[in-house]
């Protein structure tokens, strides 16, 4: 049984993950190699920076099909923040760019106007409650299922998910008046939009139970 | 308003954390890593580690301390100083920082806030000012207060806007280490004409000090140093006060009813 | 214009040595190194750090000044200050802790700054203090510096001469017989040792009426009349003697670190740093208030090679606020720079062009020090910088 993967494709903060995981005491291997990625028994698709930056480095690096032929073994997959984000189908950041397309939905731009005119400030940055409002499931089966219901969580982004299908919203938060998904699960696919790395111990025991899923 | 969130600054002159007045007269205090490591357990929500002399040695030193830092940290941290190219951005990142901020190398040439913001994305791009308060307006110094650069802080904050930057560190160069109250005329100037986060720093001295930034000055968040350091004020002290004059902060699930 | 022979008159090494553990030379008139290559300076620091019991120091202190209090409202102690950090302490630490009733005296400066007056102003309204301002005549102080920049190659002489004769006078003249001075530069900088385990500043060999070997008819053929000359004068001999005048320091009762000087000025006499820092060197809080100064430490480092950056940095490394490296990184970017905000305003002061500034400067080269590169600019041959 092979460690939990965490995907080098040249985007994100892997070290943080890495570490993260440490801390709760699990081993983690860093690999850009589709052969290690296809066989991992759980697998990390962390990320900062663009969309479309991200795609191309992934394909660039022909781990696309890696992901996707892991995905259909069934074993969880954990997305991170641009992780999460280029699980869906398509981007608008910088340009139109397609995503893997994982789970039915776009990433677009956090809509700059909140409803009662006031400029809502891009990026989204900083602490924001998990709910679990407009979620049709519970949390029990997900890695969410250590924390609690208004536990704060580290955000840090410019771009949202827009799901086609709200029964894979795990988790929402409310950014004055906007809601914002957090977390969305389709099967054994798992996005946090936050970074449960920076979360302090309430992130922590969410990698934790990712990695007991 | 969203969540304010409250730093803890350290700014280090490897491998010391240093604390001055008005960026004069550093005083050794400690080792950094085991400062960070105390404020994310108080609950700090992002820790600031700026390398004070990486322009005197035209490079940054802070990898190791960041590497060692992170080790045990799990909150966000911005690394600031030195950072001159996407190179040492890409250090910075990889040693485990999840922002850099920039002075010096984005005044000489700012195009760099596009490039770094383009490729790393803005949330990961900070621009650090440094404001020194000159005949009704401030003008952006930089190497640690020393230089000033001759841009005026407002219109170089439009434009690093512009240029893509994702937050702003704002600095008052006349108020940092005298624990005498922040700038809030200075906050307020630049929070009104940005739509990027603005985090203030320099001049905490009380607990009032943070409601006035937040409430007068608009800041999104707020950086502290030297009441953390020398111990006058904990981070907990900070949130409790805050929660109690309606100041949206992260709950910690300790406090939560 | 004649290349002086700084080695003859300074008594100066051949050979440029670096102190192996601060940023200072062995070209500090004075200065001596023992045989690991260590100035005198950084031995004492190390003396000061480890051998000294502060607490009998103390109560050294705490028996002298019980002698000399009066406690009947008039002054019991002169203090030389100029409203910043160094003197600053002293006076407030004499009148507050000590409960002395310090006069304090301030030798105006050739042109004062605005953070230099300002940080005056704060002292005497803030820390609460009488002061006493001596300004020259400053027609006869322009005389004076210009003359002195001309022949001895340092305009600040005149400043140099009355603070430490003013104090005296001030100290007669008002019936107190203690002198309290900050440090004793020699001991602390590197100098003069002989002082090194003493307070007292050795009178016996004052004299009152001439410096630098100049009678009152050679300044007379400077154009400088007796009159001119009379305010930078002490008082004599006989009335020092008279008002059982001692001058101590206080560096000698309390471990002097001149950074805690500022942390506790900015506390207790509204002390403020400067704008920007000063030119040739880094710092924003030492030597503020006069806008000619500039041009002495400039002088420093033609005729040494040593520069302000250096002189602050070797300190500063002394006592343990920077690493040797961090210093020579500093004096490689800023000793001897010459000043961009002052310069003018002081060669107005001094009534000489520029021509005539670099005629001078240029005579003080000492070719053992300086060579000129490839595009013919001045350099010097030696830097504690170098690999």
């Amino acid at each position: 049984m092979s460690d939990i993967v965490i995907i080098d494709y040249g985007h994100g903060n892997l070290k943080s993950i890495q570490r993260g995981f440490k801390e709760i005491g699990k081993k983690t291997i860093l690999s850009s190699n589709p052969s290690v990625i296809s066989k991992a028994n759980r697998l990390v698709l962390p990320g900062v920076g663009s969309f479309g930056s991200g795609m191309r480095h992934l394909e660039e690096l022909g781990l696309v099909d890696a992901v996707n032929g892991f995905v259909e073994k069934g074993n969880p997959l954990l997305g991170i923040c641009l992780g999460m984000q280029i699980l869906f189908n398509s981007g608008t950041e910088h340009g139109m760019h397609k995503g893997l397309g994982l789970i039915p939905g776009d990433v677009i731009k956090i809509i700059e106007k909140s409803e009662n005119g006031n400029i809502r400030k891009i990026p989204h940055i900083g602490w924001s409650a998990l709910t679990t409002l407009g979620c049709q499931s519970g949390w029990e089966d997900s890695c969410l299922n250590g924390i609690s219901d208004g536990d704060y969580v580290y955000f840090v982004h410019s771009y949202m998910a827009m799901l086609e299908d709200n029964k894979y919203l795990l988790s929402q938060c409310n950014d004055e008046g906007l809601l914002i998904p957090a977390a969305v699960k389709k099967d054994n696919i798992t996005g946090l939009q936050f970074h449960p790395e920076k979360s302090g111990r309430i992130g922590l025991q969410i990698l934790s139970d990712f990695s007991n899923l | 308003m969203r969540n304010i969130r409250i730093i803890a600054r350290l700014d280090i002159k490897a491998p010391n954390l240093v604390k001055g007045i008005q960026f004069e007269g550093l005083r050794k205090i400690g080792n950094p890593s085991d400062f960070a490591l105390k404020y994310y357990l108080q609950g700090a929500d992002e820790i600031f580690c700026d390398d004070i002399v990486a322009s005197l040695y035209e490079r940054n030193s802070l990898l190791d301390i960041i590497n060692s830092t992170t080790n045990n940290v799990f909150i966000p941290i911005t690394v600031g100083g030195g950072i001159r190219s996407i190179e040492d951005v890409t250090s910075a990142l990889n040693s485990g920082a999840d922002k850099v901020s920039i002075n010096t190398a984005a005044i000489k040439n700012p195009s760099l806030i596009t490039e770094i913001s383009e490729k790393f994305g803005s949330q990961c791009m900070v621009l650090s000012i440094q404001a020194k308060a000159k005949s009704g307006n401030w003008e952006a110094y930089y190497d640690n207060g020393r230089e000033s650069s001759g841009l005026d802080v407002i219109e170089w904050a439009k434009k690093a806007q512009d240029l893509g930057v994702g937050e702003i560190f704002l600095t008052s160069v006349d108020r940092e280490g005298t624990a005498k109250g922040m700038d809030i005329e200075l906050i307020k100037a630049v929070t009104s004409v940005v739509s990027v986060p603005v985090v203030a720093s320099g001049g905490v001295g009380s607990l009032k000090d943070v409601e006035l930034a937040v409430k007068d000055g608009g800041a999104d968040a707020i950086s502290i140093a030297h009441v953390l350091h020398y111990e006058e004020l904990t981070i907990n002290k900070i949130r409790q006060y805050c929660i109690e004059k309606n100041i949206p902060v992260r709950k910690l699930s300790e406090y939560r009813a | 214009m004649k290349n002086k022979n700084i080695l003859e008159k300074y008594n100066l090494p051949e050979k440029v040595e670096f102190c192996k553990e601060c940023t200072t030379s062995n070209q500090r008139p004075r200065i001596t190194f023992d045989k690991n290559g260590v100035c005198s300076a950084c031995n004492f620091a190390k003396h000061k750090q480890k051998a000294i019991n502060w607490d009998k120091r103390e109560k050294e202190l705490i028996s002298l000044l019980d002698k000399h209090r009066k406690n009947d409202g008039s002054y019991d102690v002169v203090v030389p200050v100029s409203g910043g950090k160094d003197g600053g302490f002293v006076a407030h630490m004499l009148k507050y802790k000590y409960g002395m009733n310090p006069l304090t005296v301030t030798w105006s400066p050739s042109i004062y700054t605005e953070i230099g007056r300002k940080n005056l102003d704060n002292f005497i309204n803030i820390g609460g203090f009488d002061n006493i301002l001596g300004s020259v005549n400053g027609k006869t102080h322009q005389k004076m510096a210009r003359n002195s920049f001309l022949k001895m190659g340092d305009n600040f002489l005149p400043f140099i001469y009355g603070q430490a004769n003013f104090p005296l006078k001030m100290a007669v003249q008002h019936n107190i017989s203690l002198v309290m001075y900050g440090e004793n530069g020699e001991v602390e900088y590197g100098g003069d040792m002989t002082l090194a385990n003493s307070p007292i500043k050795d009178l016996s060999h004052y004299d009152g009426i001439f410096f630098s070997n100049m009678s009152p008819e050679d300044w007379k053929k400077e154009g400088i009349s007796k009159s001119d000359i009379a305010p930078y004068l002490g008082p004599s001999k006989i009335d020092v003697e008279r008002n059982n005048t001692e001058i101590h320091f206080f560096g000698y009762y309390h471990f002097w670190d001149p950074q805690e000087c500022f942390y506790y000025c900015v506390k207790n006499t509204g002390f403020e740093v400067n704008d920007v820092r000063s030119e040739g060197t880094y710092s924003k809080y030492a030597s503020l208030d006069d806008q000619t100064d500039w041009l002495h430490y400039f002088l420093a480092y033609i005729k040494f090679g040593i520069g302000r950056a250096t002189s602050d940095t070797a300190h500063e490394v002394r006592d343990g606020k920077i690493t040797r490296e961090e210093g020579m990184m500093l004096v490689k970017k800023f000793d001897g720079e010459l000043s961009k905000k002052y310069f003018e305003i002081t060669l107005n002061y001094l009534n000489i062009t520029e021509k005539e500034f670099w005629e001078v400067v240029d005579s003080w080269r000492s070719p053992h020090l300086w060579e000129k590169d490839e595009n013919l600019q001045w350099k010097l041959k030696y830097t504690v910088w170098m690999k």
